[in-house]
């Protein structure tokens, strides 16, 4: 019955890494894959990739003092509603 | 005229502190999300001052305590498509049929940029810096950008992005996939132009 083609496959893969597929569309991909060597790899492929850019982003430190310069915006904010920078 | 009103009651002090006490664990996340947004520290900061501030000014829409980490995200997103859009250099928004066919894995097989490599793909993948990557990100339309980063960094999932997004579930599906695949084509270009691969005119 499970007829998915490469492309049908292919364009499931982050979805699947994300493990946002369930159900009958799971199924169908694991049974894609049980028989595709070729999507196997690809996925492989996308697995790295995904893995790749995630190591690469690194972690941005905050700057010093951000909460309390928000702290002070919001006791600001809260003494005189409407004075804060916006619209 | 009036702004939103931070308390779900009339003539009550706004509740700052609770507020602070939902609202600043969330600091630090979208702090990095307004920074790959913008990609400049004094921006991104003044951008979550002012997601904190508007937060604060319409708490009382907040529907439940379980829903602060999407809705402040919604906020900041928001606020950054309003503000910083057009100042970015964004590649353009490709048709799906084009994105479908470009896939970065068979592009490296194809062009075989490294022919005595038996890691071909390691290879290609090792030459990246780090900016290198974050470039190629921020350079995704916004519309792909905020859910790819979303989930890169704070693993994020489809419903709570469907709650950030605003938006249903397959539309989440469909931006992050189109957006990782704009992510592939990006990082092929970026090889190209810095001359990490050499292809093959044919």
């Amino acid at each position: 019955m499970n007829r998915m083609s490469c492309e049908q496959a292919m364009r499931q893969f982050y979805a699947y890494l994300d493990h946002a597929l369930s159900g009958e569309r799971l199924a169908e991909l694991n049974d894609h894959l049980k028989a595709c060597l070729d999507c196997c790899d690809k996925l492989q492929f996308s697995r790295q990739l995904d893995g790749f850019v995630k190591s690469r982003l690194g972690d941005e430190p905050l700057p010093e003092g951000i909460e309390a310069r928000i702290r002070k915006e919001l006791a600001s904010e809260a003494s005189f509603p409407g004075n804060g920078k916006k619209e | 005229m009036t702004h939103d009103h931070q308390g779900s009651t009339t003539g009550e002090e706004p509740d700052t502190r609770r507020f602070e006490e939902l609202a600043l664990p969330h600091l630090k996340a979208l702090y990095r999300l307004a920074f790959r947004l913008i990609g400049d520290a004094t921006a991104a900061e003044d951008l979550v001052q002012e997601t904190y501030l508007k937060a604060f000014q319409s708490f009382g829409s907040l529907r439940s305590d379980d829903s602060i980490r999407p809705w402040l995200f919604q906020i900041l997103s928001r606020l950054a498509t309003d503000r910083y859009r057009s100042t970015r250099r964004e590649v353009p928004l490709e048709e799906a049929g084009d994105l479908d066919r470009f896939s970065l894995y068979n592009q490296i097989a194809d062009e075989d940029p490294f022919p005595y490599s038996n890691r071909l793909h390691d290879d290609f993948l090792g030459q990246f810096q780090d900016d290198d990557v974050r470039r190629a990100l921020a350079a995704l339309p916004e519309v792909y950008r905020i859910p790819v980063v979303l989930v890169y960094t704070e693993e994020m999932s489809y419903q709570e992005l469907a709650e950030v997004l605003g938006c249903p579930l397959g539309t989440v599906m469909s931006r992050l996939y189109r957006g990782r695949k704009t992510l592939e084509r990006e990082l092929w270009e970026c090889a190209k132009r810095r001359g990490l691969v050499k292809t093959w005119n044919r």
